[in-house]
């Protein structure tokens, strides 16, 4: 069936709104982020979406004008723990792209759970299996990491191997 | 009349008989098995367990260190091994970039080791791509006189450039005539940057290590930023000038750094497919160079610098000769031994042709080390594996020649580490072949051949620290 056939047969707007979901699904927009697997825990997979954190104002700042996110985070495939070592949870980080500075946002499951609040411009996601949620810094393996979307703005092409094409 | 065409058929017959590589059947992709009878494979080692293994492979060269340093490319870790028994290659040593898990690029790229004083250092270059960490992370810079206690191998310094991001790919460093050692660095930039690994591995103010660039005049922005890609400094006798030899996008060009503050263009090559240049190497005396360009189907060319070096044109256009290994292919890295080119070719291994007329090229010795399929070379994003079905970037990347035995080692990209012997080349110091004793081998102690004696002193003015 030819896109245009596709077309001829949508009769009703939620068949449309339905078939719009379903194109567009996976297909990061600037607020999402898509989160990678490692080694660790290959079968896991995830996203999240980056949402304002609540402020009366509707779009959250720190006092020098960084925006204030929360974090939506979809995930599913992520094994139990303690299958990975002495763990007892999933924990949420935004760590600076230097890798200096992790700040806990709060624990993980699989399934959707929203944590907070990140507030640098450009920062990685990483979900790190850990023996409790309080601690301070990370300590356990990463099952998924991505990148904020600012993270993805400056592209620096300098060598056939790096322009996605081989030659 | 009938006379005169026939002579004029005849000579047209041999013109064209000289000029003409009479050439070889190519071999079948998937027979590209083994090596020529005079070609002794060593060792093996399958370095990394993932399709992808290692970019370039950097050689010490004094008899008492023997060590082969592989660049883990796409696995980030820099790998030492012992090679006091070459065919018994012997892992003494794997360093990875901290959260290796974090980090996306093509990683470890070229490696380059130096000696400053009495102790030896090691440069790994690092590629790390928008998204990841270390995208400013150029190299990082290892004290590695304690080998083989790998224990006293130290991390001693990270050369960074927020200013460009996307790190070194490739790297050269050198014994200048005046006593300094430098280090040669591509980067995201119309220029190469120039570091005084003095003041790096010393710990001084990181605001002074760089002390100098060379500009790539050729920039063709249209692919990338005009950066260069690769090259070589060699120090020239007949001039007494420190010299560049630069390949960038859009040409090949030639510099006098004998100041490296202040270069000053000598010469370029450029022209019609001359755009993705990767490589420049000449010879000891400058009198040629083979050159390589970054795209399928293409041979390394081979140039008689004369007229550029002595002034007589400032770009030259036509080389005199050209030698590939498989035109379907794609040769890479080379190091030249004059007359000897060892290649690492891709996806056709390890090559060795010689120039002894550089003219006619002649292929002296292979050994295919890729065991891949054609055409499923490098390409892509790390989401996909790197793979591509368009890409002939597989197979030898990177290779080295010890001088003081003949040793070769190369890098491989789809299987790793190998180590070899070539019947009648059991070392190189130039005089068997009438040339000095100048190559891409760096002596530490003394300086370059034939320069005059500041360099030799400020090396023993290092050594009496």
């Amino acid at each position: 069936m030819s896109l245009f056939e596709a077309g001829r047969r949508i009769r009703r707007p939620a068949t449309l709104l339905a078939l719009v979901m379903f194109m567009t699904a996976g297909t990061a927009g600037p607020y999402d982020i898509t989160l990678l697997s490692t080694p660790q825990a290959p079968g896991a997979r995830g996203h999240a979406r980056l949402i304002f954190a609540p402020s009366p104002f509707g779009v959250a700042l720190t006092q020098d004008g960084h925006a204030v996110y929360d974090m939506q985070i979809t995930a599913s495939g992520l094994p139990q723990p303690s299958s990975l070592g002495a763990f007892t949870t999933y924990v949420a980080w935004a760590v600076s792209p230097d890798l200096t500075g992790w700040h806990r946002l709060g624990p993980v499951t699989n399934g959707t759970t929203t944590v907070g609040h990140a507030d640098l411009n450009k920062f990685l996601l990483v979900i790190t299996a850990e023996a409790d949620t309080t601690g301070a810094s990370s300590r356990g393996p990463t099952v998924l990491h991505g990148t904020s979307p600012s993270g993805w703005l400056q592209s620096f092409l300098t060598h056939p191997l790096f322009r996605g094409i081989s030659q | 009349m009938r006379t005169s065409f026939v002579l004029l058929a005849a000579l047209g017959l041999a013109a064209s008989a000289q000029a003409q590589d009479p050439g070889t059947a190519v071999r079948p992709f998937d027979k590209k098995h083994g090596g020529s009878p005079n070609m002794h494979m060593l060792a093996h080692v399958v370095t990394h367990p993932g399709a992808w293994k290692l970019a370039d492979v950097e050689m010490e060269q004094d008899p008492n260190r023997p060590y082969v340093y592989a660049c883990g490319f796409t696995n980030f870790d820099v790998q030492i091994y012992d090679v006091r028994d070459p065919s018994h290659p012997k892992k003494i040593y794997d360093w990875t970039i901290e959260h290796p898990e974090l980090h996306r690029g093509i990683g470890a790229m070229d490696g380059k080791y130096f000696k400053i004083g009495n102790r030896y250092y090691y440069a790994q270059s690092y590629q790390f791509m928008q998204g990841s960490p270390d995208t400013d992370l150029g190299a990082v810079i290892f004290d590695v006189t304690g080998l083989p206690d790998a224990s006293k191998v130290k991390v001693v310094a990270r050369l960074r450039y927020p200013q460009a991001p996307g790190g070194f790919h490739n790297t050269f460093a050198y014994k200048h005539s005046d006593g300094r050692v430098l280090y040669f660095a591509t980067v995201n930039e119309q220029k190469a940057l120039v570091y005084d690994l003095d003041k790096v591995v010393s710990g001084a103010d990181s605001s002074t290590w760089l002390i100098g660039s060379v500009p790539n005049p050729t920039p063709f922005k249209q692919i990338g930023t005009g950066s260069y890609h690769d090259f070589y400094v060699g120090y020239d006798p007949a001039t007494h000038q420190d010299k560049f030899y630069g390949a960038g996008l859009g040409g090949y060009s030639v510099w006098d750094v004998t100041h490296p503050e202040a270069p000053k263009q000598l010469f370029t090559i450029t022209g019609l497919g001359m755009d993705i240049a990767h490589t420049f190497t000449p010879s000891p005396d400058g009198r040629y160079a083979v050159t390589e360009t970054e795209y399928q189907y293409t041979p390394l060319r081979v140039w008689d610098l004369s007229e550029g070096q002595s002034g007589k044109t400032q770009n030259l256009d036509l080389p005199i000769s050209a030698w590939t290994a498989d035109w379907r292919d794609l040769a890479h890295n080379h190091e030249v031994r004059w007359p000897y080119v060892f290649v690492s070719a891709y996806e056709d291994g390890l090559q060795v042709f010689d120039l002894k007329n550089p003219t006619q090229p002649k292929t002296d010795g292979y050994y295919y080390t890729c065991e891949c399929t054609h055409e499923h070379g490098f390409g892509g994003t790390p989401d996909n594996g790197w793979e591509s079905t368009i890409s002939v970037e597989q197979g030898a990347f990177g290779v080295d020649v010890r001088n003081y035995d003949g040793l070769i080692a190369l890098s491989d990209m789809r299987t790793g580490l190998w180590l070899f012997r070539m019947d009648g080349f059991k070392g190189w110091n130039g005089k068997e072949y009438g040339v000095r004793d100048i190559s891409s081998v760096q002596d530490y102690d003394h300086g370059p051949v034939g320069a005059p004696s500041n360099g030799a002193s400020a090396g023993a003015r290092k050594q009496q620290r």
